[in-house]
């Protein structure tokens, strides 16, 4: 236990001590006048920025949990999109051939330049950002559930139809849980992109969200702060993504072992369970082993 | 990181004249139903233009006023300059990393910071830096591409396998040899993508900075026409990056299929062919 926590405890030190070696140059590199500290402002007043937005002056969280629900938002309305077209698509060639140029038309449009445009149609409220974030990150999702769900095993394939499976068990238990996987890596890619989304949309238009937060401060030449607004946004980046990989996590649990472990014992225990309720008396059988 | 740009295959019938027929079909039916929405007032025409006005407006932005040029011009410059350099930097900035074993330990969690931050929020520091001008415009066009070169040329350095390095170190092959005959040829497929990534988000990158501050480029151009009300040629604007967008896409394909030519078999020949050639021609010089 002793050697566990040591082994993990050397290398840490050691990242930590990098980081500090770096923050010191970074800070003696700035006192020489290497640096324009106008610019690039010296780490301790970052970090007393960091203090001052989120302890002190407490502005920082209303603009933080704003720019979440958009980025949600828009990652909500965009994916269910993708989600909704993408099935239609692989469940019918036809529907499929004739979406499929619109939704190459939509990738190859940098989705953030209909930010002006989405703006006049939705107005200066949420509802623009989210509609900028759902453009933005139906394609990730869109296309990831399309090539998942249409590529599969073929001779998995055969073994279903050769016991006789119907076309929605095929659907429900052989292609939907061999695509989860890679469903989940749109839905990484497109929570990120959703993020970007809202923001741009917050700098064209808007009064409050992290990224008028940073536009505003970084207009008035406070860098320190602006930089912290921007460390707050890869706050946000980071929650948005670990929220998807815990979801992964949970939905695709066959991928790690220990989980996977942990489910099949869930689902014997409940197996078992009605089973005994079935025969109406505990199995003598069962219990001896 | 991947790049999703297929739809993966091509369902069965694909380019019969019957199915083109009936694209040409649909397409017409959707504009001519937009265009009747709009006459019908059921859409306004204000926020969503006539198509036949968009129409209206390619010619005039193209041919008779022809304002749209200069701003194209100048939006696609610092796309790649942008382009250019900032994957330049990322492919060497991953190359002196992968070689070195501890660097790469020791850079991860910075790496994994500035990958979760989402790189054009960086658009109003760095334009309070630069300024108002091009070169913020294509400082940021870097940034953005920056890291998909640099993540992917680090993951394709790091996943050469160890026993071909072994045999190569075994074979007496120097640290440049292994580096230029090896790992690099190794990690190209995945500097590609990386590439196609960077060059896909290079538009984007340039036009939000336009949207930030700036007095040219197309992105200033769809600002101008929307804050207006003028949105057929803010459309017009939007579709020519449309054309553009796909254009890159189209031709950083074809970069893929130059630089990564043993993926295809028919390239494969062709390319060992024309090695075969000039190594021939060289050695008859020598005899």
């Amino acid at each position: 236990m002793k050697d566990h926590l040591l082994s993990r405890a050397v290398p840490l030190a050691k990242h930590l001590l990098v980081f500090a070696a770096l923050i010191a140059f970074w800070e003696a590199a700035a006192a020489i006048g290497l640096i324009d500290v106008i610019l690039l402002p010296e780490p301790h007043q970052i970090a007393a920025s960091i203090w001052d937005l989120y302890v002190e002056n407490r502005t920082i969280y209303r603009h933080f949990f704003i720019t979440l629900y958009e980025a949600l938002g828009g990652f909500l309305v965009g994916g269910a999109l993708g989600l909704a077209l993408a099935v239609g698509s692989s469940l019918n060639d036809s529907f499929r051939r004739y979406v499929s140029p619109y939704a190459i038309l939509l990738n190859v449009t940098p989705g953030l330049a209909l930010t002006p445009i989405v703006i006049a149609w939705f107005g200066f409220g949420y509802s623009s950002k989210i509609a900028l974030g759902a453009i933005v990150c139906f394609f990730p999702v869109f296309v990831n559930t399309l090539i998942a769900l249409t590529r599969s095993d073929a001779e998995t394939l055969e073994m279903f139809r050769s016991m006789g499976a119907s076309e929605r068990q095929i659907f429900w238990k052989l292609r939907v849980p061999s695509a989860l996987p890679m469903i989940f890596a749109g839905f990484k890619i497109a929570i990120t992109t959703a993020l970007v989304g809202a923001v741009v949309a917050e700098f064209s238009q808007a009064t409050a969200g992290i990224g008028v937060l940073m536009q505003r401060l970084s207009f008035s030449l406070d860098m320190s702060a602006a930089i912290a607004a921007l460390l707050s946004m890869s706050l946000l980046g980071l929650i948005l993504f670990t929220l998807i990989e815990l979801l992964d996590d949970r939905i695709v649990f066959w991928r790690r072992a220990a989980r996977m472990d942990a489910v099949s014992r869930k689902r014997r225990a409940r197996w078992t369970g009605e089973r005994e309720k079935q025969s109406g008396k505990p199995q003598g059988r069962r219990r001896s082993t | 990181m991947t790049d999703s740009s297929d739809l993966g295959p091509v369902p069965p019938g694909g380019r019969t004249r019957g199915v083109i027929a009936r694209h040409v079909a649909i397409l017409v039916t959707l504009l001519a139903a937009w265009e009747i929405a709009c006459r019908m007032g059921w859409l306004d025409p204000l926020f969503f233009p006539y198509p036949s006005a968009i129409l209206v407006g390619f010619w005039r932005l193209y041919v008779t006023q022809g304002n749209i040029w200069p701003h194209l011009g100048l939006t696609m410059a610092e796309v790649l300059a942008g382009f250019l350099a900032g994957s330049a930097l990322g492919i060497a900035l991953a190359v002196c990393v992968g070689l070195i074993d501890r660097l790469r330990r020791y850079l991860k969690p910075y790496v994994i910071v500035l990958e979760a931050t989402p790189r054009i929020a960086i658009g109003p520091v760095i334009i309070a830096a630069f300024g108002f001008g091009w070169t913020s415009k294509t400082a940021i066009v870097m940034l953005v591409c920056f890291f998909a070169p640099f993540v992917n040329t680090l993951n394709g350095m790091v996943g050469v396998e160890p026993e071909k390095v072994s045999m190569f170190r075994s074979m007496g092959a120097s640290k440049l040899q292994t580096f230029r005959k090896l790992m690099l040829p190794s990690a190209l497929p995945e500097i590609s993508a990386g590439l196609r990534l960077a060059m896909a988000s290079a538009l984007g990158g340039a036009l939000v900075a336009e949207f930030i501050a700036s007095n040219a480029g197309l992105g200033v151009l769809i600002t101008q026409y929307t804050g207006t009300l003028n949105m057929s040629s803010a459309f017009v604007c939007v579709l020519t990056l449309s054309a553009l967008g796909y254009f890159i896409f189209r031709s950083m394909e074809e970069l893929d299929r130059i630089l990564v030519f043993w993926t295809d078999r028919d390239r494969t020949a062709r390319v060992s062919r024309r090695r075969l050639a000039s190594w021939r021609a060289r050695m008859g010089d020598d005899a």
